[in-house]
């Protein structure tokens, strides 16, 4: 890509000293520092207000985190562009490539960046202290539980950290691959230069750093002792870190809505020429499939959140059954939210194994449309099951027969996406490589977590099942050993082209043993204590289970040293591993055809695109090709992070 | 052997034609299924029988069966997609000196109307078997009995309290006599808790200012647990006792060493002869 004709780099434009304006004062510090001072403005002006009335420490906290995201946000940067717009000064184009980071080398990782590349390895190494700080509330979890009545945490602070260890990795799971890679690599994928709305694409990320510090905050508020659930009326008298609690999902809602906008939009309007809907590779179909399913169910959450905060702080009733309140009534909105969220943190990774498989397996997708039909099936139905969280509620029973049926509906899609999976994998050239350990691993886990669910699905063993170890082994194997599994596959593929170093796999690989080893110890542990009847969520229980808890732990110990094992290697070889080349997989989908490190903009020359990515073997040349020289010298780039209103609201939708 | 003359040898095996059956890769992948189908069913088998506590009716039957009968027509299918991915993994692997090479392209196969056909037909067949058996066995637990011995429950953080209408006996154990029909009237004093006798095979939660209703027939006597399943603060843990089922005899004599009246014991044993419950709607 080097060669004489191609134009010049975009990231190597001269730019003034003054380009970008405000942006050259800002940084994560700046927004730690705004953040944390408009928080304590907020907090003082709250608290000489309602001190002394029935409901200021509620108010005081919501106050105070309103003001921590809020002053944040100004800080790092996320208002800049809307407030000089505002005020008539729009952002010039020197500006906005100062806003893609260009001339700041690695300091634009800590900075409001609007390359989506930048924004996407952000989400990466998010997510990745995510995992670490839910992994490390998991393990003290399973400590507590190696003897029957440990000492190790008291019961206030071991119901802090079961609701903490399941929100934190709620967030990490929703955002694991929708972060990382639907920004990262599904723009390129695409054709696109970047997401369809850059500064939103920025704004997302840093509005779920904001909320990151709230739902830390819970542990120094009291602790939040309701579960991950938070159901009424026991979390309207929880203590104040129940506010702080409504607030990080009131703000990570607003990211996952931007983002899931953003998403959508980018592949609808910013496709390369000739890149049809039907030509997508599967995993920009499973983004757009889970973002759409996001903007459906995450609202949802930000509305019962809203409504618990208005009920601590302010003295409505919404679930108080007291006065008027329904607590069924909070427990529906949640599970609304609740069981298509599972799939939000479901589909992206699914559809990145499907991506996975066809590129070791060199076979096409089995099945591409079926795959497509099959997650917008799973989507359509699971806006239709959440009451089965409910059999055993009380709530009306009538609704049990129905409920069932469309739990079980779910269950034929989801067969489609294995069958699939395993047409991909059928007679292909199976190239063992890390990535492909991972897919077989989800392939093993997910029937597990599939087939234990079943038996959730019905409502007689469910009266047994409910509130049980065996739910949490069963949704463990789904989440953790399908969907986070699955992106891990997609950590290992597309590692190379975000680093631009090969993982090593030789360490990898005794990860990859771990990790699996781990898990079946850990969750067939929980089977066990879930089959004795052991309770979820309590800090003591009774000798009876204890060797059932003692292997679950014991797995628990080996699955976390794997997953350090595999943080290591991620690590070593971010920094030390072998250059690697642009396109290591030898795979057919636009972002291995691009230089990497990938120039800003990616596509020095526009790719068009004349068949889909998956023409293994079929002897035909590859129809996702970037061409090397530019056909005529274009009259002006096109600026990066450019605003509404120049050329892709023009020739985007190409 | 090289990847080439593997793949021959494939070309050679084909899925029904050639050698016998078992060097077949029909025949690999039936014996890999197999092995998984038979370990499958082994643990539905093993699991309810040794694992789950002892079951005291047919609700707690009714689990047991669900799970074993559940485990026999998922297993088939679950063992299936392992034998293919397996078989796949083993048979089709590349192998190469040099690791960064990737393998040739395999024969592209972009999908088989047939097999999709096949696949959504026993699964929607399968779904529908699930739910043939989860609604009949359902709907036969809506039974009610006219003369059902009620039990009032009601939680608050963190324990329990039984009362049994008509007798005035309110006690922190739960007694119930075996082989009568019993109807919990469950309800909470404050959050949201979950009446949870494991044992009985029912669950219902206990709502405040909701009565939330399960049945059941204890047929066994024992000991058993009654756990709260609903995270409910802070010693949730803690928030569990016992029960026993016991004969009618040992009943009557512990409602009344619980102070019941004679008489209204009586009523609240209901005794086989067919006492009136006319006193207990809840």
């Amino acid at each position: 890509m080097t060669t004489a004709v191609a134009p010049p780099l975009l990231e190597d434009t001269p730019i003034g000293p003054k380009a970008g304006g405000f942006y050259r004062h800002q940084s994560v510090w700046t927004g730690l520092g705004f953040g944390i001072f408009l928080g304590f403005l907020a907090w003082l002006i709250s608290h000489a207000t309602v001190q002394g009335s029935n409901w200021g420490t509620d108010m005081v906290v919501t106050c105070t985190m309103v003001g921590w995201v809020v002053g944040f946000n100004i800080g790092v940067g996320t208002f800049n562009a809307p407030i000089r717009w505002m005020l008539g000064h729009d952002q010039t184009h020197e500006d906005e490539l100062y806003a893609a980071g260009v001339g700041q080398g690695s300091s634009r990782y800590l900075k409001f960046c609007t390359d989506h590349k930048v924004v996407g390895t952000q989400y990466l190494v998010l997510v990745m202290v995510l995992f670490g700080v839910g992994g490390t509330l998991a393990m003290m979890i399973r400590t507590q539980l190696i003897t029957p009545h440990s000492t190790f945490l008291d019961p206030q602070t071991y119901n802090a950290i079961v609701t903490i260890h399941g929100m934190v990795m709620i967030i990490a799971t929703i955002i694991m691959v929708s972060g990382p890679f639907a920004n990262f690599i599904m723009p390129i994928m695409i054709g696109a230069k970047d997401m369809a709305f850059p500064r939103l694409n920025a704004m997302s990320f840093w509005v779920v750093v904001s909320a990151v510090p709230c739902l830390l905050a819970t542990f120094f508020l009291g602790g939040v002792n309701a579960g991950w659930t938070t159901y009424a009326p026991l979390s309207v008298q929880a203590p104040a870190a129940m506010d702080a609690f409504a607030m990080t999902i009131i703000t990570f809602v607003v990211s996952v809505t931007i983002a899931g906008v953003n998403t959508i939009v980018t592949v609808v309007t910013m496709r390369a020429k000739g890149m049809t809907m039907g030509r997508l590779p599967i995993f920009t179909w499973g983004s757009v499939v889970g973002g759409a399913l996001g903007l459906y169910a995450m609202p949802a959450f930000l509305v019962v959140m809203t409504m618990m905060i208005t009920d601590r702080a302010t003295g409505t009733s919404f679930f108080v059954p007291e006065v008027g309140g329904s607590q069924w009534l909070y427990e529906n909105i949640f599970w609304i939210m609740g069981h298509p969220e599972v799939y939000v943190i479901l589909i992206p990774p699914v559809a990145a194994v499907l991506e996975i498989a066809s590129t070791f397996a060199r076979k096409p997708v089995f099945g591409y449309k079926v795959a497509i039909a099959g997650f917008v099936a799973i989507a359509s139905l699971s806006i239709m099951v959440w009451a089965h969280h409910m059999f055993t509620t009380g709530w009306a029973p009538n609704l049990a027969a129905p409920f069932m049926l469309t739990t079980e509906l779910i269950s034929i899609p989801t067969g489609i996406i294995f069958l699939c999976t395993i047409g991909t994998l059928w007679k292909g050239s199976i190239w063992t490589r890390l990535p492909m350990y991972f897919v077989y691993l989800f392939v093993w886990n997910f029937i597990i977590g599939g087939v234990t669910g079943i038996y959730l699905s019905d409502v007689p063993a469910d009266q047994f099942f409910h509130g049980d170890m065996f739910v949490t082994a069963h949704f463990h194997y789904t989440l953790l050993g399908g969907a986070m599994i699955g992106a891990t596959a997609a950590v290992c593929y597309w590692f190379p082209k975000v680093t631009g170093r090969m993982l090593n796999e030789g360490i990898g690989k005794v990860a990859f043993w771990m990790i699996a080893i781990g898990i079946q110890v850990t969750y067939f542990g929980q089977f066990w204590e879930g089959f004795q009847g052991m309770a979820r969520r309590v800090a003591y229980y009774n000798p009876h289970y204890e060797a059932a808890n003692q292997m679950s732990t014991a797995g628990a110990y080996l699955l976390m040293a794997g997953w350090l094992v595999f943080l290591y290697m991620m690590l070593s070889s971010w920094r030390h591993g072998k250059i690697a080349p642009a396109n290591p997989w030898h795979a057919k989908t636009l972002e291995w055809k691009v230089p990497t490190p990938v120039p800003l903009e990616n596509f020095l020359v526009d790719p068009v695109v004349t068949s889909d990515p998956y023409t293994y073997g079929e002897g035909v040349p590859d129809g996702q090709e970037v061409p090397a020289t530019a056909p005529a010298p274009e009259p002006e780039l096109v600026p990066a992070g450019s605003a509404p209103g120049d050329e892709h609201d023009g020739g985007g939708a190409s | 052997m090289s990847f080439e003359e593997e793949v021959d040898e494939i070309e050679a095996n084909t899925l029904l034609g050639g050698a016998p059956f078992f060097s077949r890769p029909g025949g690999k992948i039936f014996i890999i299924w197999l092995v998984f189908t038979i370990i499958g069913v082994l643990i539905g088998a093993y699991a309810p029988h040794h694992l789950l506590p002892g079951l005291q009716s047919p609700e707690g039957g009714d689990v047991w069966a669900t799970i074993v009968f559940f485990t026999v027509l998922a297993a088939p299918v679950a063992a299936l997609v392992y034998a293919i991915a397996f078989y796949s993994l083993f048979a089709w692997r590349h192998r190469s000196d040099d690791p960064d090479v990737p393998p040739p392209d395999a024969e592209p196969q972009r999908g088989n109307g047939p097999v999709t056909v096949v696949w959504l037909s026993v699964s929607t067949v399968l779904v529908v078997v699930l739910l043939f058996w989860g609604i009949t066995v359902w709907s036969a637990q809506q039974v009610t009995h006219p003369n059902a011995l009620q039990v009032n429950v009601t939680g608050q953080q963190w324990l329990w309290t039984y009362s049994y209408p008509g007798t005035g006996v309110e006690t922190r154990t739960l007694e119930l006599p075996v082989n009568r029909p019993v109807q919990f009237n469950v309800t909470s004093v404050d959050v949201t808790h979950g009446f949870w006798p494991a044992a009985l095979g029912v669950q219902v939660d206990a709502n405040p200012n909701v009565v939330t209703v399960i049945r059941t027939t204890p047929n066994k006597t024992g000991k058993f647990i009654v756990q709260c399943s609903q995270l409910c603060g802070l010693y949730h843990a803690f928030m569990n006792n016992n029960g026993y089922v016991v004969s009618p005899q040992q009943f009557d004599a512990w409602l009344q060493s619980n102070g019941a009246t004679p008489t209204s014991a009586a009523t609240a044993a209901g005794t086989s002869a067919g006492a009136t419950t006319t006193a207990m709607k809840k």
